[in-house]
């Protein structure tokens, strides 16, 4: 956990405020940063902080068997809860009780996290995305 | 928040294993970069959004995830389908043969009412092909069903077969609305039913 008031975190809440309007929602388009594929429309999610572990969008990860893939511990997110909210989204098959999000159109991800426990929420990391 | 969109389609790719299908699951864009990850994990389904006639269109598609192995795919595939793309690979007879046998799958297993659409895959290699193009359409002309040969790898007819298949499905809808609200003393009832029948969809859609 950062210091309050330290530098970055205060970095960060001016990028955040780019991104997040007054209500919330994202002010932003949000595209695949790879294909610029359209995943969210302006005002489609909301913006959520929760603690989520996304594998790695780096094509040599490997998914050995018994042993965890590579990946980030990414907290902030945008928060959707109707999966037909997305303009353009891939679901991956069930590992375990979760489905990983991807892009629908160059299939890079993972961008975002469901977990099928939860039918409401369908999460995906801004640091995965791009916004425009 | 409020409803998006006007209408939610869910659509299948069915046809032999190595045809191409999950190639064509909507892809646009030509150079994948499929992540070791996700390519071991695999894709079970996408959500697409495309506006035809001004109207805005949800289209979840699915990939038969290696069922048509077995040469069986099960009732709950099929469940709640309102369209299916029959895949053939051009340069495989065998996977052309077999779309007769889908075909009778879907009669078995599908709603009776469903829209459906051949496709000829693989259609950049045409120096390997197996089966002519003429083949393809007397198959499709054979059963009414429209027909396209595609290139998933060169983007060839990909987002065009999409967009076929959602129009035939959104005018096979409102031909249907427009018959209930027509037949006077029932329009409303069935106007309850059909809404009552789509929310069912949406709820089976949900994972």
């Amino acid at each position: 956990m950062a210091a309050p008031g330290s530098e970055m975190e205060t970095a960060a809440a001016a990028g955040l405020e780019e991104l997040v309007c007054a209500r919330g929602r994202n002010r932003k388009a949000v595209l695949c940063q790879r294909c610029g594929s359209r995943v969210l429309l302006p005002g489609a999610a909301v913006f959520a902080r929760r603690e989520l572990f996304l594998p790695s969008m780096k094509k040599k990860t490997a998914l050995v068997a018994n042993s965890d893939p590579d990946g980030d511990v990414l907290q902030d997110h945008w928060l959707v809860n109707d999966m037909f909210s997305f303009e353009n989204v891939g679901f991956t098959k069930d590992v375990g009780n979760i489905k990983f999000l991807i892009c629908a159109d160059c299939e890079i991800g993972p961008i975002g996290w469901h977990c099928l426990d939860d039918k409401k929420s369908f999460y995906v990391a801004l640091d995965r995305v791009s916004h425009e | 928040m409020a409803k998006t969109y006007d209408y939610l389609f869910k659509l299948l790719l069915i046809g032999d294993s190595g045809v191409g299908k999950t190639c064509l699951l909507f892809r646009f864009s030509e150079d994948a970069f499929n992540t070791t990850f996700i390519s071991t994990i695999g894709i079970d389904f996408k959500i697409r959004t495309i506006e035809l006639d001004g109207k805005k269109i949800k289209l979840q598609i699915w990939d038969t995830a290696g069922q048509e192995r077995f040469r069986t795919i099960t009732t709950a595939y099929y469940r709640g389908a309102m369209g299916i793309m029959l895949v053939y690979d051009i340069t495989n007879e065998k996977s052309f043969d077999n779309i007769k046998n889908w075909i009778r799958n879907i009669e078995e297993h599908a709603s009776s009412d469903v829209e459906r659409m051949i496709l000829g895959n693989k259609c950049d290699m045409n120096d390997k092909r197996q089966v002519s193009k003429e083949k393809g359409e007397k198959l499709a002309i054979d059963y009414g069903i429209k027909f396209l040969e595609t290139s998933a790898k060169s983007s060839i007819n990909v987002e065009e077969a999409f967009f076929t298949l959602a129009r035939d499905i959104m005018t096979k809808l409102n031909r249907k609305m427009n018959d209930s609200s027509s037949a006077s003393a029932s329009g409303p009832v069935k106007i309850t039913e059909n809404r009552s029948k789509k929310s069912s969809f949406f709820r089976c859609a949900l994972l």
